[in-house]
């Protein structure tokens, strides 16, 4: 049983708890603390735009020194987007943006009506008019009514107060607003735990899988087209378009013919395949004392590939495809296309580059100690990518709705005006202010052109004036 | 290629654009100065004529080529500074803002100018641009960052007045430190405290007009501008249509990513540096809900929004490798 100290005790304990979640509350609400973790998500987002993202910390050694690369890694600067820091802010905002919603943007955006002290208001004024209050308030309900207002009566401490509203539905705005951005994270959030993307390259009559779904794309073919265009500085060879011909098998076991196009992605089983990008394998032939060696690729080399010569240190990269050797020069020439084509090869000690060459094809390159490279011909391949991501209709919906949310907020500004009506010698003094959710300034001039026609289409009092 | 009649024309517009902006910014940074209107009434119709110039040359090289003109960075850039002087316009006939319109039309001159450097001629588009999605993303986008551009003009006039006005607060009190000008601090709090009268722009720079009533030229020179309540406005206005247009340039790029590289979103450089810009101005959207940090606070997050934009525009590209990479 709980003795008398040990209930207060726990009612200590709770209600501190209270206090520190009410503290907690607030300070998550305040805009100040919201608009810091902006700043925080902003930082950190730079620091991703200026390091390059996914690279390894050879790259990174490279650009910045060893220090900096030793950095990079420990604060995991290299993959900052999925890194708990970014997530975290990301987490902390929603939370922030939840608190200051509840607490603030609610009752704030959307007060009751009430009493105020006009003269408080920054703007405000007061016009002198002929006839009862009575007579002004209806008046003064058709002026505002003929203008788009909306007019509530309410009396209190048997004052009648008169509210104008314009504009009163876009109170709601900022909660749309933040409602889409909270709709967003939910649509990436489904990504992360549901979706999948990869990429991967097909040669002309090869076949490729998709390991998330097993289905199978085999590239028949891909063509391309690149026109020499006469410009200003020259001429210069602008890809036009990119094509792959291929035959799609999804998980009904049905191939299907496809041509997948750069911007016109194939559907297969809601894995969409785009195509993204395409190169030149190269099947490269090594033979010592003329005959086969084992170590020799079995597959045609795509762009950055390599091998290493079986009993050296040393390895061949097949580092880039060059379409036209210039004849005068023999060196690499301006058209992409394959007329005279060759292939950059570069050879390795270990890490070590030693040397490069750009060979035409089919003639062979001595390597020394009895091995002869000889790049046969070249085997156009496509790169792909594809993804499968159940968020999109969220993240769409909520770019929708966080776009709709800020028209509404940034469009359509809520204004209210306080009308009080008391008996003055001679007729009524009509007392006037006005607040809207985005301070004075932005209202100043409407509220004197309101005023303005009020004391114009007003009849004047028997005596004295505004 | 086009025929040499078509290039004369495609020149001659660009020429006029270039020209009347030189000539407009000049008259109008020197109506800014000197407030002659006529400084005004020669440089409002020129920058009508080189916007119209400059829209009517993407249009004809659109038409006489069949290729959408914004492929590259002379064209995108030529449109910034068209709709830039067309914000521009659209303020100063609406709100009376033209005394704005002198840092406008030079900064929409110098990306003109530095947009012919990237002139090649007349070339198709690479497959990934191929798209319809071009030509809705990037005028949206284009328009976003040529409305932070008038802002960011509006915010410079609204730190110098603030500038100004916080040097001769400081003077004046000095002089009342001095026991020289204790009328001075009374006239001032009565303005910075006073109930807002309706009508009439609120007294906000004190201290300036209190030196203009004093004989200071230079005071009254600054007293001149737009009050600071109205710059201020003005600010939120101009990026008010700039936040809008930059989320929907975003939601544009990033259905078009989806389409062309099979993701919405993939940190790509450019995307990045573009919502960079945008948590910048939403972050400015929320300081000016707060009465404490509109003003001269939110002036400078609108100077670094613009500065954002600018690294999202140019930076990226030159700086940062493998990029928006037009990737085919
Ligand atoms: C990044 C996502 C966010 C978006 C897109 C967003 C959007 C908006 C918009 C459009 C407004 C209206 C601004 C105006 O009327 O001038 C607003 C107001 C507001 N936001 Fe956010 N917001 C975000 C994050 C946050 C966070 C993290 C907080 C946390 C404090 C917050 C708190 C508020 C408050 C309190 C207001 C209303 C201020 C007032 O009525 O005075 N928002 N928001």
């Amino acid at each position: 049983m709980a003795t008398r100290s040990d209930l207060a005790l726990t009612q200590r304990a709770a209600t501190a708890l209270r206090e520190s979640w009410d503290d907690l509350v607030r300070l998550f609400a305040n805009v100040g603390f919201g608009v810091s973790l902006l700043a925080v998500w902003g930082l950190l987002t730079l620091i991703g735009v200026v390091i390059d993202q996914g690279k390894d910390a050879a790259t990174y050694a490279a650009a910045y020194g060893p220090p900096g690369a030793r950095l990079i890694e420990r604060l995991d600067l290299g993959n900052i987007y999925h890194s708990a820091a970014y997530i975290g802010v990301l987490g902390l905002i929603l939370c922030s943006m939840a608190a200051a919603t509840f607490t603030r943007v609610i009752p704030r955006r959307i007060p009751r009506l009430g009493p105020v002290k006009i003269d408080a208001i920054p703007l405000h004024a007061s016009v002198r008019v002929a006839g009862t209050p009575d007579e002004v308030r209806a008046r003064l309900a058709a002026f505002f009514a003929a203008r788009g207002w909306q007019i509530r009566k309410r009396e209190f401490g048997g004052e009648e107060w008169t509210f104008a509203d314009k504009n009163n539905w876009a109170r709601r705005g900022v909660l749309v607003a933040h409602v889409g951005f909270v709709i967003i994270a939910t649509g990436t959030t489904l990504y992360w735990a549901k979706g999948y993307s990869g990429q991967f390259a097909v040669l002309s009559g090869q076949t490729a899988t998709i390991p998330q779904t097993g289905a199978t794309i085999a590239l028949r073919r891909f063509s391309y087209r690149i026109d020499p265009i006469a410009t200003k500085a020259g001429v210069v060879y602008q890809p036009i378009d990119y094509v792959s011909d291929a035959r799609v098998t999804g998980k009904d076991g049905i191939t299907r013919d496809a041509v997948i196009r750069v911007n016109h992605p194939y559907d297969v089983d809601g894995t969409l395949v785009y195509q993204s990008t395409y190169g030149f394998a190269i099947d490269l032939r090594l033979t010592k004392d003329g005959r086969a060696v084992p170590g020799a690729p079995d597959q045609p080399l795509k762009e950055g590939e390599g091998f290493p010569i079986d009993g050296t240190s040393r390895s061949v990269q097949y580092t880039r495809f060059v379409g036209t050797i210039d004849r005068a020069t023999g060196g690499p020439g301006a058209d992409p296309r394959p007329n005279d084509p060759g292939v950059v090869l570069t050879a390795y000690d270990g890490d070590r580059p030693i040397g490069s060459v750009l060979v035409p094809l089919g003639r062979p390159l001595d390597l020394g100690a009895g091995y002869v490279l000889t790049p046969a011909r070249y085997i156009l391949y496509s790169g792909f990518q594809y993804g499968y991501d159940p968020g999109i209709p969220l993240v769409g919906l909520g770019a929708f709705v966080l776009l709709a949310g800020l028209c509404i907020s940034l469009y359509f500004l809520p204004a209210r005006l306080f009308v009080i009506v008391r008996a003055v010698e001679g007729g009524s003094e009509v007392g006037l202010a006005a607040t809207t959710v985005k301070g004075y300034d932005v209202f100043e001039d409407r509220f004197r052109d309101i005023v303005d026609a009020l004391r114009r289409s007003a009849p004047q009092p028997a005596q004295g004036g505004a | 290629m086009m025929d040499p009649t078509r290039q004369w024309l495609d020149q001659t517009l660009l020429e006029i654009g270039i020209g009347s902006y030189v000539i407009a910014a000049l008259a109008l940074l020197a109506y800014f100065l000197f407030r002659l209107r006529v400084l005004r009434a020669v440089g409002m119709p020129l920058a009508i004529v080189g916007c119209a110039a400059q829209l009517g040359e993407l249009g004809a090289r659109w038409w006489m080529t069949g290729v959408w003109p914004l492929t590259n960075l002379y064209g995108s850039l030529s449109l910034f500074s068209a709709f830039a002087v067309l914000v521009f316009l659209i303020f100063a006939f609406k709100y009376d803002l033209a005394l704005i319109g002198g840092p406008v039309l030079a900064l929409a001159a110098i990306a003109l100018g530095y947009a012919t450097t990237w002139n090649e001629g007349y070339m198709p588009a690479v497959p990934a641009l191929q798209s319809y999605w071009i030509k809705i993303h990037v005028p949206i986008v284009i328009g976003a960052y040529a409305s932070f551009m008038v802002a960011f003009c509006v915010s410079l006039v609204y730190l110098l007045k603030s500038a100004v006005e916080a040097h001769y607060r400081d003077r004046g009190l000095r002089g009342v430190a001095a026991g020289a000008g204790g009328a001075r601090v009374d006239v001032r709090l009565a303005a910075y405290s006073s109930a807002q009268p309706a009508g009439g722009l609120r007294a906000d720079t004190p201290a300036t007009a209190d030196a203009a009533a004093h004989g200071d030229g230079f005071a009254a020179w600054m007293a001149g501008l737009p009050s600071l309540a109205r710059l201020d406005v003005m600010q939120y206005r101009i990026i008010a249509i700039g936040l809008p247009l930059l989320s929907l340039g975003i939601i544009t790029g990033a259905m078009w990513a989806n389409e062309a590289w099979g993701h919405y979103w993939q940190w790509d450089p450019k995307e990045t540096a573009a919502l960079l810009s945008w948590i910048v101005y939403a972050a400015y959207m929320h300081l000016h809900t707060r009465p404490a940090w509109r003003g001269m606070r939110t002036a400078w997050v609108s100077v670094l929004g613009f500065g954002s934009i600018v690294f999202c525009y140019l930076g990226v590209n030159i700086w940062i490798s493998g990029l928006h990479s037009y990737k085919m």
